[in-house]
């Protein structure tokens, strides 16, 4: 996947979790929970979405790395680079 | 067979959590000893019509847009559109101490702030540095128990308002006598008096429809009628269940909702456990009246939570029944229902199980103390609401026996055992406690105590 098919995949995991989700208005450097008003139960939800879309097994350890757009493309790019 | 997660119980709990899998796994598989589901919040028909068993109302009421709201969060965790939903919230409840005090409460928090600002001046600074407190503690923290009354005595200062204030969070969210813990004050404050009370359009029937609906969707599978016996495990690795009829049913993790020592007496070599303090019992009464009679009754009143003694006993009575307290709930007077030809009136009281259960071999002895206690609940009540018993065209009672059969809750206790499992962790490495003895109380409790457990302990094994 393309650093762009990736961001689009954040977006469309997060419109499924929340459908008002406005993303007019978001910045790819800050942090999604922020900006979108998702808790850590719907963070949640976009690590099992991704586990469940892209057989991706992302350890706890590494939640921090998917706070911002921005960061969960670099950490998602080498993992979804075969797909 | 052998399935990836099992839960036992389809009551609110046990769907909650099952949902919650089945959105990113079908491979689960709901046992439920009932015919149907719900738990203690299922309905049963009689003379074609249906009759709820455990709604009075709904906790935690949010608006659609109000996103952070646990109710919202909840529908979200579980994939439901929270605008399919339409919701009827409460007119005015009451909190009615006779011949001391009353306070009104409703959907609008401002009500209650200035009910206690003009009958309990000398305590409202402090209650409004108390509503902050709530609103800033962190409840899900798990502590030890802290006694929410000894917080409240020492900071209002008024035994009174704080009994009134205990009054309906006690009755709809406390396993403790007198009491509860601080964490579960905040629970209850926030779920009805700074949220809300709301049921639900249709009856539960519809609700509970539309939730296994959306979990069979996603794939979920329910067993009704299939009671299990016994959980089988080695050591502290739980390999399946036994159903009633010897089928077995290997699992890689269990989910049970059925109650701690419940679960426990399925297991071999139970983990030394003793649960303190005693279990709660309720008898809840229906009184259905014809339509004409809503005049007579107070209309603008959604439920009304009682007091005839000096001080609130909120605790196990030594008889049947102990009628000095209780809630009056009137199912009919939420926003924007339509008309119906009947409606109701429910009243609940606190009961003591070992006094049903000395009847237990009796049958004409128990239906005649269901039949007095009815009885003497309506007489009760009326000097609160105005007279109906005249007009009763059906009643009945459920018995702390009558819940104990249709639910297999210890005790007929719908709150459970008085001390709570709030990690959901009994000593296994795969089978985990959600529901009423983990400790979330009420409707939107258990399924919140449902998608959390699965959220803590099962999503991560996927
Ligand atoms: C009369 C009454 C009025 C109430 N009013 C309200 C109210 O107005 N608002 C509110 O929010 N809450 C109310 N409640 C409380 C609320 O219903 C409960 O807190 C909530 O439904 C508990 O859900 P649960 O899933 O934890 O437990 P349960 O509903 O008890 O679910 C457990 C399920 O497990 C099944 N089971 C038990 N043993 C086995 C076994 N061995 N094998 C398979 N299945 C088994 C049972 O049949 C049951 O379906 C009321 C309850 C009652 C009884």
């Amino acid at each position: 996947m393309t650093r762009d098919e990736i961001k689009d995949l954040i977006l469309e995991i997060i419109k499924d979790i929340d459908e008002d989700a406005d993303f007019d208005t978001l910045q790819s450097d800050l942090p999604l929970r922020d900006q979108l008003d998702l808790d850590s139960m719907d963070f949640l939800d976009i690590v099992m979405e991704l586990r469940k879309r892209h057989k991706l097994q992302i350890p706890e350890a590494d939640y921090p790395q998917l706070a911002s757009l921005t960061s969960c493309v670099n950490y998602l790019e080498p993992l979804l680079k075969n797909i | 067979m052998h399935t990836p997660l099992l839960i036992i119980g389809g009551g609110l709990s046990g769907l909650a959590a099952a949902i919650r899998f089945a959105r990113f796994n079908p491979d689960v598989l709901i046992l439920e000893k009932h015919s149907r589901v719900g738990g203690l919040n299922s309905w049963y028909y009689r003379h074609n019509s249906l009759f709820e068993t455990g709604l009075h109302a709904i906790t935690n009421f949010a608006p659609p847009e109000d996103k952070n709201a646990p109710l919202n969060r909840l529908f979200r965790q579980l994939k439901l559109r929270r605008k399919d939903f339409s919701f009827h919230e409460q007119l005015t409840s009451e909190i009615c101490f006779t011949n001391q005090e009353a306070l009104r409460f409703s959907n609008d928090f401002d009500l209650l702030l200035h009910e206690i600002t003009s009958k309990f001046p000398g305590s409202a600074n402090q209650f409004i540095k108390l509503v902050e407190t709530i609103k800033e503690h962190d409840p899900f923290q798990t502590t030890p128990f802290r006694s929410a009354r000894t917080y409240l005595d020492n900071t209002l200062n008024d035994p009174l308002l704080v009994d009134m204030l205990l009054c309906p969070l006690m009755y709809y969210g406390s396993s403790v006598e007198n009491d509860m813990d601080f964490n579960q004050f905040v629970i209850m404050f926030r779920a009805i008096f700074l949220e809300g009370m709301f049921r639900p359009h249709g009856s539960i029937k519809d609700f509970l429809d539309r939730l296994l609906n959306h979990y069979q969707n996603f794939g979920g599978k329910i067993r009704l009628q299939a009671q299990v016996a016994r959980i089988i495990h080695q050591g502290n690795k739980v390999q399946g269940v036994e159903l009633q009829d010897g089928e077995i049913i290997e699992c890689d993790a269990l989910v049970s909702t059925i109650g701690l020592e419940e679960t426990l007496a399925c297991l071999d070599t139970p983990p030394l456990r003793q649960t303190q303090g005693k279990r709660l019992g309720f008898v809840e009464s229906i009184f259905r009246l014809p339509s004409e009679c809503r005049k007579d009754l107070p209309t603008d009143k959604t439920i009304i939570f009682y007091n005839n003694s000096e001080q609130l006993q909120y605790q196990r009575p030594q008889t049947l029944v102990d009628l000095t307290s209780g809630v009056i709930c009137f199912p009919a007077n939420f926003q924007g229902l339509a008309p119906q030809p009947y409606f109701e009136v429910r009243t609940t009281h606190l009961a003591d199980y070992s006094s049903w259960k000395s009847l237990a071999g009796d049958k004409i002895a128990y239906l005649t103390a269901k039949s007095n206690t009815a009885s003497q609940s309506k007489t009760t009540v009326e000097k609160i609401i105005g007279n109906f018993t005249q007009h009763v065209v059906y009643e009945d009672t459920f018995t702390p026996l009558t819940i104990e059969r249709f639910t297999a809750k210890k005790e007929g206790a719908i709150y459970g055992c008085p001390d709570k499992i709030k990690d959901g962790n009994i000593g296994y490495d795969n089978l985990f406690l959600a529901g009423t003895d983990q400790g979330f109380l009420g409707i939107v409790g258990a399924m919140l105590s449902g998608v959390s457990m699965v959220n803590q302990h099962i999503l991560s094994r996927l």
